[in-house]
């Protein structure tokens, strides 16, 4: 599209698209739309002026990542390779700004010379800006919204993919430079002996516990709000106010509360060795299974109290009359849940149910909290409860390997976007939209 | 060729800076603190000092603030209080202007900066602290850059793990079975195979009570097991720290393990997670510990809650105070541990061969002058006023420090006088001054903790982990393995 439409330009022999062509603006200036054109020349202006000034310089060190190493003790400020390496991505996005801002000069030339509004005939700056609201409003209204995304999370997630190229990290950390070393990290993760042995246990245990865990607090969830739904059920509301209260402690308190409750010191085992038996290691090194069990019903804990109220609210616009039906019918409630309640309900949830998975699979402090500061033997720097996310926190906080941890955090993305896309696409709640409207 | 032109412009800067002060010196005839630096009165620079929490709650910091304000009116320097997190990270800011000039930290911390020239070298023999200041303590803020070595902090004061006990507990005839060389000091308190023993004894006659107790997976509170038998944490090479030589393995620290193993069967399952961290103060005060490791700023933690279990006794908050002071009592752990780490000897047919002498990790806090200040002379001043007798003497009044000065220490009773001297005949293995020391932690914690397991395996009829010294061998080399992998397997 791009491309024609600047082919077209190309083979136009108008001089004013010419003009366009070459100048951002100028044509516009011709066809005497002051206004536009001065804006379009202005925005070329201000990016010669800027690239002048420190854009070609920030180019030149996004691919150096500096060459002169700072000492503060002689005070020599040196290069940043961070900074440059942001100051470098600022600038592509910058770039690919000023293409999008000339495809669009090119596009308004081309209409106004289609149009033949170019003799002073063509609508002035004020009307042509109401014309495009109202044509094109979709991109007005999503303009910030989009910009916001950009900022705050493509250019982050762009950068941590970049860190991933380069030795950042380790003893390379500024004042020293940084460089780019291609697929060395991802290299070093899927290749070093003990560390990639690592990385496979701790995501084969990491898939586990998030489809585990994503169930768990799932159908738990389900199972009570269908429990308070109960009409035999009294004082609902009292109820229901133990999970929201349970919700309401902040997570990391909870954690470090469940930590002392299966301490040697806490009072689980406080009874344990009351009633004359030994004191039971729950978190510790030997815990195995255990600690894992312990972690999922913490995490239920957590967070079925959330899939509680989603699915109250849901199940308050289940249409009763089905079930009326169904069980004149003759459908017993395990079939009237299956057949009615669930499909409803999954299909209304689907995507928070990619989402919880996703959340779960990158649950950070359900076992940094219970258990962190373990390394076992046939683990790289981790235990055998870590997740990939407490892996990437040991090598990249800990330990300080910024570059290994944030190809470690761009294989979690890759699996993780995978399998959300792929399980939504197939979902109900994407090819059936309709349905239960 | 590059990094020694930089370094021979280095040596030429510090030279002026020697020559400026030394100057200042003859000129006003006293230490680096007289003459170094002259602003204007009326336009003064501001110096901005990160001081530890504590120091801020305890109001020494707003005392030592005053008192240099006070005295530097008229030298148009005014220090005041950076209002930063205790442990706010000067490699993150400095660089773009932000973070204090002057901060106070423990030794490894200042030096992870140093390693990256965060912070800057000082003259330290023209402070007034120089020659009142034992070297090794000196030593801990020494830093070898390419065969030059810098000093990079000035030392405040000393830390290491110290026992406290509850007197009225030690056996009423302790002075005649207790006190076996007549030193007028108790045998447990001289040597490791007598605290095991007088432990036992306690625990036999009520299972309820504990003597020795401490987290053993606690590097820097149970560190005399792991570190009194020859052993390291890294090596030197040319006489700089060497990352690659990492050294829990080595000597006989099996010997070490052993102990550690053979004592935690004296204590209960809290000894192996942090739950004796936890509860030590409060199972101090209600008898069910003899005594138990802390850092000596911990003291008023042990003496509130003895006073508040006497008040429950029914004491008024006066006499319970009293009695608490009178109680609870701080000493060094003992002195002689057994070479062979075989705790249930009689020491009474032990020799001094054998014995080896008990090594505690601790740590020095000083100052250090961050490389991003405007006014490197004013630092100094505001560093050599902050750690002359002085305000050292009213930073240990205040705090309860144990200072690394001579004559402040000889002026602030024994606790401080005891760790000085520790200090000095080489007890106290200070954490090495590298960025490598933060990997040490993790894969201790993991194989002491799980040592202290094993005698409740076996207790609970489970197979031992470490039945014997070749399997403790096995652990603490897996400890440098670990360690070594998390230094340098990744660094590329």
């Amino acid at each position: 599209m791009g491309n024609s439409l600047f082919v077209s330009a190309l083979k136009s022999r108008s001089p004013r698209v010419r003009a366009s062509l070459c100048v951002m603006g100028l044509g516009q200036l011709l066809s005497r739309q002051w206004v536009k054109g001065l804006a379009y020349l202005s925005a070329l202006a201000a990016f010669v002026a800027y690239m002048a000034l420190t854009g070609a310089r920030d180019i030149v060190g996004f691919f150096t990542l500096g060459t002169v190493e700072a000492d503060p003790w002689l005070g020599v400020a040196g290069d940043d390779s961070i900074i440059m390496l942001l100051r470098g991505l600022l600038c592509y996005v910058i770039i690919l700004a000023v293409v999008a801002l000339y495809r669009s000069n090119l596009r308004d030339i081309m209409e106004i010379e289609h149009n033949g509004a170019w003799g002073g005939n063509a609508p002035g700056f004020i009307s042509s800006v109401k014309g495009y609201m109202d044509r094109k409003f979709y991109i007005v209204a999503l303009a910030l919204p989009v910009a916001g995304v950009l900022v705050f999370n493509v250019i982050p997630i762009v950068f941590m993919i970049l860190i991933s190229f380069t030795n950042y990290g380790g003893d390379i950390v500024p004042p020293k430079l940084v460089d780019w070393t291609g697929f060395d990290s991802f290299r070093r993760v899927l290749s070093l002996s003990g560390i990639k042995e690592t990385f496979f246990r701790i995501l084969g245990w990491n898939v586990v516990w998030a489809l585990l865990s994503t169930a768990i607090n799932y159908f738990g969830g389900l199972a009570l709000a269908l429990l308070l739904n109960k009409k035999c059920v009294k004082r609902k509301k009292f109820w229901r106010m133990f999970p929201i209260l349970a919700y309401a402690v902040p997570g990391f308190i909870t954690l470090l509360a469940f930590k002392f409750l299966f301490s040697y010191g806490g009072p689980i085992n406080h009874y344990i060795t009351e009633a004359g038996h030994s004191a039971v290691g729950f978190l510790d090194i030997d815990a195995g299974i255990k600690a894992r069990i312990i972690g999922l019903g913490v995490n239920a804990w957590i967070s079925i109290p959330t899939s509680m109220l989603l699915a109250t609210g849901i199940l308050s616009n289940m249409n009763m009359n089905l079930y009326e039906a169904a069980s004149i019918d003759g459908a017993g409630p395990w079939q009237q849940f299956k057949k009615i309640t669930l499909p409803f309900v999954v299909f209304s949830t689907t995507p928070v149910l990619i989402t919880n998975f996703i959340g779960n699979f990158n649950n950070f402090g359900i076992f940094y909290f219970l258990r962190g500061g373990l390394y076992m033997d046939g683990y790289f720097l981790a235990s055998d409860t870590d997740l990939l996310i407490n892996w990437l926190y040991n090598l990249s906080i800990d330990n300080n390997y910024y570059s290994i941890g944030a190809a470690v955090s761009l294989i979690i993305f890759i699996i993780t976007s995978a399998v959300s896309l792929s399980v939504y696409i197939r979902s109900n709640a994407y090819r059936k939209e309709d349905t239960f409207r | 060729m590059r990094r020694k032109a930089a370094f021979i412009v280095l040596a030429i800067v510090l030279a002026l800076l020697l020559t400026a002060c030394g100057g200042a010196k003859n000129k006003a005839g006293g230490g680096a603190g007289e003459g170094g630096f002259q602003g204007d009165p009326a336009n003064p620079v501001v110096l901005h000092i990160l001081e530890n929490d504590t120091a801020k709650a305890e109001g020494y910091l707003q005392a030592l603030l005053d008192a240099f304000n006070e005295a530097y009116k008229d030298k148009g320097i005014q220090a005041v209080d950076a209002n930063m997190d205790e442990y706010t990270d000067l490699a993150m800011n400095g660089p773009y202007g932000y973070g204090p000039d002057v901060l106070y930290q423990a030794n490894d911390q200042l030096m992870r900066y140093a390693e990256d020239r965060h912070i800057l070298p000082i003259e330290a023999e023209k402070l007034d602290c120089y020659a009142s200041t034992p070297e090794s303590a000196w030593d801990a803020f020494k830093m070898n850059f390419d065969g030059t070595v810098y000093t990079m902090g000035v030392p405040v004061n000393i830390q290491e793990p110290m026992l406290f006990y509850r007197e009225d507990m030690m056996p009423e005839d302790w002075q005649t079975k207790w006190d076996k060389d007549g030193s007028g000091i108790a045998d447990f308190f001289e040597n490791w195979c007598d605290l095991y023993a007088y432990s036992k004894e306690l625990h036999d006659a009520d299972p309820n009570k504990y003597g020795f107790m401490v987290s053993m997976n606690n590097l820097y509170l149970a560190s005399p097991f792991m570190l009194s038998h020859g052993n390291y944490i890294f090596g030197e090479k040319d006489g700089v720290l060497d990352d690659t030589d990492i050294g829990f393995s080595k000597g006989d620290a099996v010997s070490g393990l052993w102990a550690l193993r053979q004592f935690a069967g004296q204590m209960n399952e809290g000894c192996i997670d942090d739950t004796v961290t936890l509860n030590r103060y409060e199972k101090l005060a209600d008898g069910s510990y003899f005594c138990a490791v802390s850092t000596p700023d911990t003291y008023s933690l042990f003496l509130n809650n003895l006073t508040n279990r006497y008040k429950q006794d029914g004491l008024s908050e006066e006499e319970a105070k009293e009695k608490a002071v009178e109680n609870l009592k701080m000493v060094e752990v003992p002195a002689r541990m057994p070479k062979s780490g075989d705790l249930g000897q009689d020491s009474s047919s032990m020799t001094d061969d054998d014995w080896t002498e008990t090594v505690v990790m601790g740590g020095v806090n000083g100052y250090g002058i961050s490389s991003y200040t405007k006014y490197r002379d004013a630092c100094v001043e505001f560093v050599n006023f902050a750690t002359s007798y002085d305000m050292l003497k009213l930073r240990a009044d205040t705090l309860g420090i144990a200072p690394t000065r001579s004559d402040v220490a000889a002026q602030c009773g024994d606790t401080a006088d005891i760790i000085f001297k520790s200090l000095e005949m080489g007890r106290i293995y200070l954490m090495p001054s590298i960025k490598a020391v933060d990997q040490i932690w993790v894969p201790c914690q993991t194989v002491m903790g799980d040592v202290a397991k094993d005698p409740f395996r076996e207790k609970q009829g489970e197979a031992p982990k470490y039945p014997g010294k070749t399997e403790l061998q096995a652990a603490l080399e897996s400890i440098d393995r670990n360690i070594y992998d998390a230094i340098h397997t990744l660094a590329g």
